[in-house]
């Protein structure tokens, strides 16, 4: 697709999914808005995919491993097609609502490959699907993004490990650096954001990119796709609450409503064409 | 059918057995190859072997994103370090997601780890998994039986959690009894003074004790629970309505296993006075036997408590 288009829609589904925030008044934008561009070039260009067919046995795989950014992930699946017919109003965390307060593969949102929401796990799961792919000699891609707070979970590593060990090629794990996590910076909280290295160190062929750059995200993926033998990173500099003057690099919008002159500002900012 | 002896090497005859017959099952092992007798089973069949390295949610983690794609995988390793250590992985990537992953939990109660020590003992995995939706927990007393619960659990769809000690239990059941899905198999029918119910690997106790209250006149009843929490506990009832008292047996903590199973159904169904006989503190190392014997799993103490309970 087209990079204009592409950023289109990014903003797109940036506008959606702080609008399904608004309206439920409860929910994470700064972590949806800084992966927002990733998850857009993923469905609108990179992955195979069919969303009249979210259960096709050959599909590229996707999981959000930082799960409570998924107002993007539920507003780009909304916009590709995977909601029949298209959703109007999303009850985001209301009762009754398939829209889960983190994704559900069986709440009954069609293309959810997998539950998350707890924290560091998308590696090691997708590392399951990854090599599944290889013994049931598939040629899918499994897609994961992570961010870079969850990177502190120890799982994430015992992931990185197994993928590394099984040659798991197949495997692309975006890392959306924001440089924040609930409380404050990933470097207050451990000293140091040296997400490149550290995936370089554990044998993981590892690229750096601007995370909002739709080229740079589709350049990557091919580059990834063109080296095998190792599984793939490819951490993504991001700003968390990237598109909103209000939100960006504020932490204040790790979770968050926003006010009748907010979302004004938001339909200034994200909305119309 | 490939040879056996205990539930370990059951475990991985039944796993190397499935792949002959074409089922898409993988064991997915944390460094447990060894520690699982599967040496064989990865050697003959590579890329069903999944090694994830010392790292239990990782293997859980991995089992669940190989059942979406329709693989059975099997994660087999020690039963405190799946259900503790990596609990939430099995609670929300596998029990609330409803995956077809199984999992083969070994050194279950103190007889299980026994000289390997407390570290190494698990007593607390059925109080977890009873706690899980979606999961059913299998329990069989020995090699045989664990064999054909494997097998059982290949078919069974979702989440299916197998209970194992050692590998050195004794043998109680026969090659070809069949794996009991009424969850009770009565192994000594002497009268019905009282039931005792057993699970997992202290059942040779239980029957020796069951004969030992028959040479003092007093007659029970002793039977095999293999299936806890199950849907369809019909038998158990049958066989719990016959009696005034009911004591479980298991190498378990007195908390979440099969003494707050029967206690539930008693409750429940017909209220009739439970005695259990766990374990309510934290094991030792010591060789199976002595340590069993220790714990109150004697033989002896099992009639004992029986018959004090029956105020003889």
């Amino acid at each position: 697709m087209e990079t204009a288009a592409l950023q289109k829609i990014a903003r797109r589904v940036r506008f959606e999914a702080v609008r399904m925030i608004y309206e439920g008044k409860e929910g994470h934008p700064g972590p949806a808005l800084s992966c927002a561009d990733i998850v857009a070039t993923l469905y609108f260009d990179v992955m195979n995919i069919n969303p009249d067919e979210p259960d096709w046995e050959d599909r590229d795989r996707f999981i959000l491993s930082k799960g409570h950014g998924c107002p993007i992930w539920y507003a780009t699946l909304n916009e590709r097609g995977y909601l029949k017919p298209k959703v109007e109003h999303f009850h985001l965390r209301e009762l009754g609502s398939i829209f889960q307060g983190h994704p559900s593969m069986h709440s009954g949102v069609p293309g959810i490959d997998m539950t998350t929401g707890s924290l560091g796990n998308g590696i090691a799961i997708g590392a399951g699907m990854a090599y599944a792919a290889k013994v049931h000699k598939k040629d899918y891609y499994t897609y994961v993004i992570c961010g870079d707070g969850e990177m502190q979970e120890g799982v994430t590593w015992e992931g990185v490990n197994m993928a590394k060990g099984r040659g798991l090629d197949n495997l692309v794990v975006f890392v959306d650096n924001n440089g924040w996590q609930s409380y404050k910076t990933i470097e207050f909280t451990i000293g140091q954001n040296n997400m490149a290295d550290r995936f370089r160190a554990f044998g993981w062929h590892t690229q750096e990119i601007n995370g909002h750059d739709v080229e740079q995200i589709k350049a990557a993926v091919l580059i990834a796709k063109k080296t095998p033998g190792s599984p793939h990173a490819i951490i993504c500099r991001t700003i968390k609450g990237r598109g909103l003057s209000y939100m960006e690099n504020n932490n204040k919008w790790h979770k968050g409503v926003p006010t009748e002159e907010q979302w004004a500002i938001t339909q200034t900012e994200l909305g119309g064409e | 059918m490939a040879k056996f002896k205990g539930v370990r090497e059951a475990f991985a005859a039944a796993l190397t057995d499935l792949v002959v017959e074409g089922k898409d099952v993988y064991g997915v092992f944390p460094d447990s190859l060894s520690a699982m007798r599967a040496i064989s089973f990865g050697e003959k069949y590579p890329e069903r072997y999944v090694e994830c390295g010392i790292a239990e949610q990782c293997a859980v983690d991995v089992a669940a994103g190989m059942a979406t794609t329709g693989a059975i995988p099997f994660v087999g390793s020690y039963s405190g370090f799946l259900t503790m250590r990596a609990g939430e992985q099995m609670r929300t990537f596998v029990g609330y997601t409803d995956l077809n992953v199984k999992f083969a939990g070994f050194n279950a109660g103190c007889m299980g780890g026994e000289r390997e020590g407390v570290t190494h003992q698990f007593y607390e995995d059925l109080a977890f998994v009873s706690s899980l939706p979606n999961f059913k927990i299998l329990t069989p007393a020995d090699g045989n039986q664990m064999y054909k619960a494997v097998k059982l659990a290949a078919e069974l769809k979702g989440p299916v959690y197998l209970r194992g000690g050692s590998g050195k239990e004794p043998t109680v059941f026969p090659e070809d009894a069949p794996f009991s899905l009424d969850g009770i198999t009565v192994c000594k029918d002497y009268g019905s003074d009282a039931v005792i119910l057993s699970t997992g690997h202290v059942l040779d106790r239980v029957i020796a004790a069951a004969d030992q209250l028959k040479e003092k006149g007093i007659n029970v009843t002793a039977a095999d629970i293999n299936i806890l929490y199950g849907d369809n506990p019909a038998k158990i009832l049958e066989v719990m309505a016959k009696t005034e008292l009911v004591v479980t047996v298991e190498d378990h903590n007195i908390n979440g296993g099969l003494g707050s199973y029967i206690s539930r159904l008693a409750t429940e169904n017909r209220p009739v006075k439970v005695k259990r006989i766990a374990l309510e503190d934290y094991s030792e190392s010591g060789p199976a036997k002595e340590l069993g014997d220790k714990e109150g799993f004697s033989p002896e103490n099992i009639a004992a408590v029986v018959a004090k309970c029956l105020g003889k």
